[in-house]
C-alpha cells in the first residue's frame, strides 16, 4: 500500500472524504482507499467541509499528508491563508516548519522542492 | 519607506485600538526617538500582526516593516532593505557576493535617510539574519522593533547573546482581559450570547486569533446544519482543536 493511502487512512474521516471528493488521489490510491473504506463500512459524508473546517483539519493532520494535499493543489487561496494562520498557533517542530514553507510557497504560487537546508 | 515627513497618516478604521496596538505603536515611537533596539513579545493570536499593520499605516516617521516567513532568508531581508520597492538586483554572482553588495547598499540607504526597522514574527528569523541585524546596529545604529512570540526572547537569549546585550527594552505583552477580548470580537463583527463567550474565554483566554478560528469553525458547522450558530456549534468546533478539548 502506498504511503499516502496509509496516511489517508490514519487521517480524520471527514478530511479523507473531503479530499476524495476533491479528487486528490490518483486512480490506484483511490481504489485502495475505497477498498479500505468498504472494509471499515465507512459512510460517505454528503456535505462538503467549509473553508476554515477544512484548513483546521489539515492543520491537525499529519504534516506529510497535509503537505501532499497542498502540493496537489487541493486548497483555494482562502484555505491556504487559514492553514497558514492555524499552523502558526501550533507548537513548532521540523515537520511543521517544512509544511509552513510549503504553504507559504503555494501562497506565492510556487511549488516543487521546498526542503530547507539540513 | 512608509511615512513621508509632514504628512499626517490616517488611522485605519478596521482596527480596534486596544492595549496591544497602543503598546506596540508607543514602543515603535520610543525605539525611533531613542535609536534603540526593542523586543515586543506576546503569545500567538493576541493581535501583534494586526497591531503591526496599524502601526505601518500610522507611524508619523520613516519606517520599514518586514514580515518574516518560514522562507525568509538573509538575502530576503537585505533585498527588502537595500533595494527600493520594484527595483531589481541585476548583478549576478555567488550569493555571498550579492549579499555583501546588498548589505552595503542597505547601509548607505540608512545613512542617507535613517528609519525604524520593524520586524514582525522575528522569532522565525534564522541565525544569520540576527547576525545581520546586529551588524546594522553596529554600523549605522539602526533602530529596531523586533516582534514575536515567547520563542523570540528564548532564541535571542540562548543563541544571540551579542544582539541580546544590545536590546534596551524587552517588553512582554499580556493576553487581553475578558472585557477587551469581548470588545475586539464584537468589533470584528461576532455577536455572541454570554454562555458562548464564557466558553470561548475558558478555551482561548485573551487570544482573539484563536477565538476567531473557533468562531469561524462554529459558523461553518452551523451553516452546514442550516441553523444559527449556538453553543452546540461552538462545542462542535472544539474537536478541531485537540489542545482545547482538555479544557472543556
Amino acid at each position: 500500500m502506498r504511503n499516502i493511502v496509509r496516511l489517508a487512512i490514519k487521517a480524520w474521516p471527514e478530511l479523507r472524504a473531503e479530499l476524495l471528493r476533491r479528487g486528490m488521489f490518483r486512480p490506484q490510491e483511490k481504489a485502495d482507499l475505497l477498498r479500505c473504506r468498504a472494509e471499515h463500512k465507512e459512510g460517505v459524508r454528503q456535505t462538503p467541509l467549509g473553508t476554515v473546517q477544512f484548513a483546521s483539519l489539515l492543520a491537525r493532520a499529519d504534516a506529510q499528508f497535509a503537505a501532499r494535499a497542498v502540493l496537489r493543489d487541493m486548497l483555494t487561496a482562502d484555505e491556504l491563508l487559514w492553514l497558514d494562520r492555524l499552523l502558526r498557533f501550533q507548537k513548532r517542530n521540523e515537520k511543521r516548519d517544512e509544511l509552513t514553507r510549503i504553504v507559504e510557497r503555494a501562497m506565492e504560487g510556487r511549488k516543487g522542492n521546498v526542503r530547507s537546508r539540513r | 519607506m512608509s511615512a513621508v515627513a509632514g504628512e499626517v497618516p490616517e488611522a485605519p478604521g478596521n482596527v480596534l485600538v486596544n492595549s496591544v496596538v497602543k503598546n506596540l505603536t508607543s514602543f515603535a515611537a520610543r525605539a525611533w526617538v531613542k535609536r534603540w533596539i526593542i523586543t515586543f513579545t506576546a503569545p500567538t493570536g493576541v493581535g501583534k500582526t494586526t497591531a503591526v499593520d496599524y502601526a505601518e499605516r500610522t507611524l508619523p516617521f520613516d519606517h520599514q516593516v518586514i514580515r518574516c516567513k518560514q522562507i525568509t532568508t538573509r538575502y530576503t531581508i537585505l533585498r527588502a532593505m537595500g533595494l527600493a520597492p520594484g527595483e531589481k538586483w541585476t548583478i549576478h554572482g555567488r550569493n555571498w557576493m550579492r549579499a555583501s553588495d546588498l548589505y552595503d547598499l542597505a547601509v548607505e540607504r540608512v545613512r542617507a535617510r535613517p528609519y525604524l526597522l520593524v520586524i514582525d514574527e522575528a522569532d522565525r528569523l534564522r541565525m544569520d539574519c540576527f547576525e545581520i541585524l546586529r551588524d546594522f546596529w553596529d554600523d549605522v545604529r539602526l533602530p529596531m522593533l523586533l516582534i514575536g512570540n515567547e520563542v523570540l526572547t528564548e532564541k535571542l537569549n540562548r543563541q544571540h547573546e551579542r544582539l541580546f546585550r544590545r536590546i534596551r527594552i524587552r517588553f512582554e505583552q499580556r493576553p487581553l482581559r475578558e472585557a477587551d477580548l469581548r470588545k475586539v470580537l464584537e468589533f470584528m463583527g461576532y455577536e455572541m450570547a454570554d454562555e458562548e463567550f464564557a466558553l470561548l474565554w475558558k478555551l482561548v483566554g485573551g487570544s482573539p486569533g484563536f477565538a476567531e478560528a473557533l468562531l469561524e469553525n462554529a459558523n461553518e458547522i452551523a451553516a452546514s446544519q442550516g441553523v444559527k450558530r449556538g453553543i452546540e456549534a461552538l462545542e462542535g468546533a472544539v474537536r478541531y482543536f485537540p489542545t482545547f478539548r482538555k479544557v472543556v
